[in-house]
C-alpha cells in the first residue's frame, strides 16, 4: 500500500436496530462510489463487504437505534474508537419508527410478534444514539438523502462544515416550484416543521410531508397542530407525529397522545 | 376611481390572442404565463392560448387556496397564484462563479449571465410594482446584481389589469393597483369576448403595429374601465393596510407584546418570504466535487426566517421566532422605505393566502401599529411615508467594481502568529484596487469549497494587505493554516470604514477589545504617520488575558512613537504587571474636552455599549463616537440581505457607524 493510500481516512459503517436502507444509500451513490473508495478507506460496511474491523475509525457512520442491551454497550465501545461519529437516518438520530414501543407494554408486544418471545432480548425502549454517546453530526431522513451523504463526505474531504440546512421543507418546495399541498390541497403536511434535505420529494408528487427528516430548528409544533386540528379529529393530527421521529422531543407530546389513544381507544375521546 | 384608457386603445378578440403569442415567439421569446397545474395557477411556458387556464378561477382566503371550474371563457379570471415573477428574474438557484483549486493555486471564474429571452404574459399591477421594487433593491443601488439586471432587461411585460379582487388582495392600500399605469410593454384588460389592449413602451407599440388590432369601441373601453373600477371597489369593502405613516408607527412599536403573540402562531417556515414577489434575500452555497478542486458557487433563495440567516461564529443575532417575524414585517413595511424609497409590500396578499396557519399581515399591522387616534408629533425616524430619510452612503468609499461573482486572487506572503487561535496573513493581491482599502473596510475572503468570510483589513502597506484572522470556524481555520505562496480569493475593499476626515485636528480615542484591534490598526498607522494633524491620541486596549493581545510587539513601538497606549486585561497571568479590569477603566476619570474628541470603538458588542456609555458620560457626542459592527455577511455589497440591522445593510452602509446613526437599535437584542 502506498504512503498516500495509508493516509485515507478510515471510514466505518455500522448498524444497530435498523433496516439497512440508510447504508444502502451509500451504494446508491453509484457514479461516486469509486472516487469515494479512492479517498476513504472503507474498513467496515456490512451491506458491501464481509470484512469487519475493530477500528479505530476516523469517521463512523452509525445506522439504527439503540434497541438491545448489547447495542447499548456496543455504541459506547464504538464511540471510544471513533474520531467523528455521524448518525445516519431517523433510527440513529431519533430512535426510528421502532421508538413507538417506548409508549407500549414491551413484553406484550414481544409476545404478540414473536412465536418464542423468550429468545428475544431487547430493551423496553428504542433510543437515538445521542442518548448514549456524543454525536458529532447527523444525517436525517428515512432513508437519508444521497446528496446529503455525498455533501458530508465532500465536506470531510475538504475540511469544511457540511452544508446541511436546518430550514423547513417549505423553502425547497418553493424553490422547486411545488404548489403547497397544505394550502392548495388541504393535506396535513408537516413540511413547515420538518428539516429540509430530502429535496421536497413528497410534495412534488402531491403528497403531504410526513416529517421523515424530523423536526427543524424552531419547529412550532403547537401552532401547526392547532391549525390542522381545527378541521380534523385530534387523533388524526396526533398520529401524524407518531412516525419515524416520534421520539424526537418536539414531536413527543402529540406522538404520546396518539400512542395512548391507540392503546386505550376508549379514553381517546376524553 | 375609474381610469380613462387612452383613445389609442385597441381591441383584440379572444380568438386572436394567439396572434400576439405568435408575434412574441417570432421575436425569439419564450412566453411565460399562467397555467393551471397541481391545483393552482402557476407561471410556466405558454405555447398557445389554449395553454391558458380558460374556465378556471381561484378561491383564496388566509391559509387557503382552491382552484374552481367556471363556465366563463375568460383566460385571466383569477388573481395572483403562489409564484411571483421573481422565479424568472431572480431564479431560485443561479450559478454565480466557479472556483478551482490546483495545489496551492486558486482561480475564480465569474458566470456570464445568459438570460433567456422571455415575454411575461399576464403580469398584474401589483406584480409590476413588485418588479419595480426589486429593480430598486437589486439593480438601482451602488451595487447591482448582474444576473438580475440581465434577466429583467431581457423580459417583455404584457400586463393584465385585474377586474376582480380576491379576499386577500390589498393593492389599493399600497397604491400599486389594480390599474396598470407604468412598467409594462403592453396592457390587456379582459372583457367577455376579448381584450382591450394598449402599448406602454416603444417595444409594445412596435408589437401593436404588427398585430394590427381593431380599434376599441366606446363600449369596449367602458367595459374595461368598469371592470377595473369594480375590482377597486371590491377591495374597498375588505380589510386593508393603513399605509399612511405606517413605517413610523411600526418602528415605534418594536417592543409591542403582539410580536410574541404572532410568534406563537408563526411557524418560521419562510413561506411568506418565498411567495413574496419583493423578498430578495439569498445565500451562496458551494457545490463541490469530492476534493474541492472545483466548486460552483450557487446563489439560492434564502429567508430571514431561517435559523442560519443572522448567525455568526459567535452566535445568532435573531435566535427567536419573534425576532425573525419582527425583522420581516418591519423590513417590509418600514425600513424598506429608508433603503429603497418605497414600501416593500405591493399588496398582492400572497403571504396571507400561503401562510400555512393563516397569519394575516393586515391584522398583525392593525394590532401592532394601528393608526393613531389623534394627531401626535411625528416619532423619531422621519416624517411621512415618502419622506423617511433614505440611507445614503458617500459613493466615494464604495468600490464600484465589487460584485458578488467577481473574485480576484491574492498570494500569501507571510503568516504570523498573534495568539493561540489568531494569525495575521500578509497578502499580495493581484488586483491593486484592493490596496486602496481605507481603515475600517473589509474584504470577503473566498477559498474554493468554503463559505466566504468577511475579514477586516488590518493594514495596507508597500503593495501588501494584512488580514488578522481568528480561527473560529472551518473556513477561518483553513485560512490560517495556509502557507506562504498559497492563494486565496478576495472581493473588496468593501464597506464604509472609519471617518478619517473627522479625526483631523481632534483628540482621537481608539478603544479596542480583543481582536477588535485589527480593524483599528490602520487608524493607529494613520495617526502615527501624520502626528501633527491630530490632537491627543489615546489607544485603550482591553483583552481577556495577556495572551489574547494582538500586535504585542507593536504596542510598545506605538507608545515610543508618541501615542498614549493603555492596556488592561480581564484576567492577568503571572507575568502581567499592568492593569486588570475592563477597558472602560482606562477611560474613566478622564477630563475629555467633549467638543474636541472623536472615539472609535471595536470589540464585542457588550464592550462597545459599555464604552459608549462611559464616553457619553465624559461628554463626547454620539455623533463623534463610532463603532464597527459584526453581522452575518455573505455578499458584502448589500444585495443578499443577511446583515441588515434596521434600515442598514451593515456590510455596505457600515460596518462603521456613528452611535447617533444607529439610534436605539444599538445594543437592542434580536434586531
Amino acid at each position: 500500500m502506498s504512503g498516500e493510500a495509508r493516509q485515507r481516512p478510515r471510514v466505518g459503517v455500522v448498524k444497530l436496530a435498523s433496516c439497512d436502507g440508510c447504508q444502502l444509500t451509500l451504494l446508491d451513490l453509484e457514479d461516486q462510489l469509486l472516487p469515494i473508495t479512492e479517498r476513504f478507506e472503507l474498513i467496515e460496511f456490512p451491506e458491501a463487504t464481509s470484512l469487519r474491523s475493530d477500528g479505530p475509525y476516523d469517521v463512523l457512520l452509525v445506522e439504527g437505534s439503540v434497541s438491545t442491551p448489547e447495542q447499548a454497550e456496543e455504541i459506547v465501545q464504538l464511540r471510544a474508537r471513533t474520531r467523528l461519529l455521524v448518525t445516519i437516518g431517523a433510527c440513529a438520530t431519533a430512535g426510528g419508527v421502532q421508538a413507538l414501543r417506548n409508549w407500549a407494554d414491551e413484553p406484550s408486544w414481544r409476545a404478540a410478534v414473536y412465536p418464542t418471545p423468550d429468545y428475544i432480548s431487547s430493551l423496553a425502549t428504542s433510543t437515538p444514539v445521542s442518548e448514549h454517546v456524543q454525536v458529532d453530526a447527523e444525517l436525517r431522513g428515512c432513508p437519508i438523502d444521497p446528496g446529503q451523504l455525498l455533501e458530508l463526505l465532500t465536506a470531510l474531504q475538504i475540511g469544511r462544515r457540511p452544508q446541511l440546512a436546518g430550514e423547513s421543507v417549505c423553502l425547497e418546495c418553493k424553490r422547486r416550484g411545488n404548489v403547497c399541498v397544505l394550502v392548495a390541497g388541504g393535506k396535513p403536511c408537516l413540511g413547515p416543521l420538518t428539516q429540509t434535505g430530502c429535496g421536497a420529494i413528497c410534495p412534488a408528487y402531491g403528497r403531504a410531508c410526513y416529517a421523515c427528516f424530523g423536526p427543524r430548528e424552531q419547529a412550532n409544533v403547537d401552532s401547526l397542530h392547532k391549525w390542522l386540528a381545527a378541521d380534523r379529529p385530534l387523533i388524526q393530527v396526533d398520529s401524524l407525529f407518531a412516525g419515524f421521529n416520534a421520539w424526537s422531543p418536539p414531536f413527543r407530546a402529540p406522538a404520546e397522545r396518539a400512542m395512548r389513544a391507540f392503546h386505550a381507544p376508549e379514553d381517546a375521546d376524553a | 376611481m375609474v381610469i380613462e384608457l387612452e383613445p389609442s386603445t385597441s381591441y383584440l378578440p379572444r380568438a386572436d390572442l394567439d396572434r400576439l403569442l405568435t408575434l412574441l415567439q417570432q421575436d425569439g421569446r419564450t412566453v411565460i404565463g399562467p397555467i393551471a397545474r397541481d391545483g393552482a395557477i402557476v407561471y410556466d411556458e405558454v405555447r398557445s392560448a389554449s395553454d391558458l387556464p380558460a374556465g378556471w378561477t381561484d378561491e383564496q382566503a388566509p391559509g387557503r387556496y382552491r382552484l374552481m371550474p367556471t363556465d366563463s371563457p375568460r383566460l385571466f379570471n383569477f388573481t395572483v397564484g403562489p409564484q411571483g415573477w421573481k422565479r424568472f428574474t431572480q431564479p431560485p438557484r443561479v450559478p454565480l462563479s466557479t472556483a478551482r483549486r490546483q495545489g496551492s493555486a486558486v482561480s475564480f471564474e465569474a458566470e456570464v449571465p445568459q438570460p433567456p429571452r422571455l415575454a411575461f404574459l399576464g403580469v398584474r399591477a401589483c406584480e409590476i410594482a413588485a418588479l419595480l421594487v426589486q429593480d430598486r433593491a437589486l439593480a438601482a443601488g451602488p451595487y447591482v446584481d448582474d444576473d438580475y439586471r440581465a434577466r429583467r432587461a431581457n423580459a417583455l411585460v404584457v400586463a393584465v389589469q385585474c377586474v376582480r379582487a380576491g379576499p386577500t388582495c390589498f393593492c389599493t392600500s399600497m397604491g400599486t393597483g389594480p390599474e396598470v399605469t407604468s412598467g409594462y410593454d403592453l396592457v390587456l384588460t379582459e372583457l367577455e369576448d376579448g381584450f382591450t389592449v394598449s402599448a406602454g413602451s416603444q417595444e409594445g407599440g412596435r408589437l401593436l403595429d404588427l398585430l394590427r388590432p381593431e380599434r376599441a369601441t366606446e363600449e369596449h373601453r367602458a367595459g374595461a374601465a368598469v371592470g377595473v373600477a369594480a375590482c377597486r371597489a371590491q377591495m374597498g369593502d375588505q380589510a386593508g393596510v393603513a399605509a399612511e405613516g405606517l413605517a413610523e408607527r411600526l418602528m415605534d412599536r418594536l417592543d409591542d407584546p403582539r410580536w410574541i403573540d404572532v410568534a406563537d402562531r408563526c411557524l418560521a417556515c419562510a413561506n411568506c418570504t418565498m411567495v413574496c414577489p419583493t423578498c430578495f434575500c439569498t445565500s451562496v452555497g458551494a457545490v463541490s466535487d469530492l476534493d474541492g478542486a472545483t466548486t460552483v458557487n450557487e446563489r439560492r433563495w434564502d429567508s430571514c426566517f431561517n435559523g442560519d440567516f443572522a448567525k455568526v461564529a459567535g452566535g445568532n443575532f435573531r435566535p427567536r421566532r419573534e425576532d425573525r417575524y419582527r425583522q420581516w414585517l418591519t423590513h417590509k413595511f418600514a425600513t424598506w422605505h429608508q433603503q429603497f424609497g418605497t414600501s416593500g409590500c405591493v399588496g398582492c396578499g400572497r403571504c396571507i393566502t400561503w401562510c400555512p396557519v393563516a397569519i394575516d399581515v393586515r391584522e398583525e399591522l392593525a394590532a401592532i401599529a394601528p393608526p393613531y387616534e389623534e394627531a401626535r408629533p411625528r416619532p423619531t425616524i422621519g416624517a411621512g411615508l415618502t419622506e423617511l430619510p433614505m440611507v445614503s452612503i458617500p459613493p466615494s468609499v464604495l468600490s464600484p467594481a465589487a460584485k458578488r461573482s467577481v473574485v480576484t486572487v491574492a498570494t500569501i506572503a507571510s503568516v504570523s502568529t498573534e495568539t493561540a487561535d489568531t494569525f495575521t496573513l500578509r497578502l499580495e493581491p493581484a488586483d491593486e484596487a484592493l490596496l486602496a482599502a481605507q481603515p475600517g473596510q473589509f474584504v470577503m475572503v473566498e477559498q474554493p469549497g468554503f463559505s466566504p468570510v468577511p475579514i477586516s483589513v488590518s493594514r495596507v502597506a508597500a503593495g501588501h494587505l494584512w488580514l488578522t484572522v481568528r480561527a473560529a470556524g472551518p473556513a477561518t481555520k483553513a485560512l490560517v493554516s495556509l502557507q506562504p505562496a498559497a492563494q486565496v480569493g478576495l472581493r473588496g475593499p468593501l464597506g464604509r470604514g472609519w471617518p478619517m476626515d473627522r479625526l483631523l485636528d481632534r483628540d482621537v480615542v481608539v478603544v479596542a477589545g480583543g481582536i477588535g484591534l485589527a480593524p483599528l490598526r490602520p487608524v493607529v498607522d494613520a495617526l502615527l504617520r501624520q502626528p501633527d494633524r491630530f490632537g491627543a491620541r489615546l489607544l485603550a486596549y482591553g483583552a481577556r488575558t495577556p495572551t489574547d493581545q494582538l500586535y504585542v510587539a507593536e504596542l510598545g513601538a506605538w507608545r515610543r512613537a508618541g501615542m498614549e497606549v493603555g492596556e488592561i486585561v480581564d484576567r492577568a497571568g503571572p507575568e502581567w504587571l499592568g492593569q486588570v479590569g475592563v477597558v472602560t477603566q482606562l477611560l474613566d476619570r478622564r477630563d475629555w474636552r467633549g467638543q474636541q474628541a472623536v472615539a472609535l470603538i471595536c470589540g464585542p458588542e457588550r464592550m462597545m455599549q459599555a464604552t459608549v456609555s462611559t464616553l457619553r458620560t465624559a461628554g463626547i457626542s454620539r455623533r463623534r463616537i463610532f463603532v464597527s459592527l459584526e453581522r452575518h455577511m455573505d455578499c458584502g455589497i448589500g444585495i443578499c440581505g443577511h446583515c441588515q440591522m434596521g434600515a442598514f445593510f451593515v456590510c455596505r452602509d457600515g460596518p462603521v457607524f456613528s452611535v447617533a446613526e444607529l439610534g436605539d437599535l444599538f445594543g437592542r437584542e434580536g434586531i
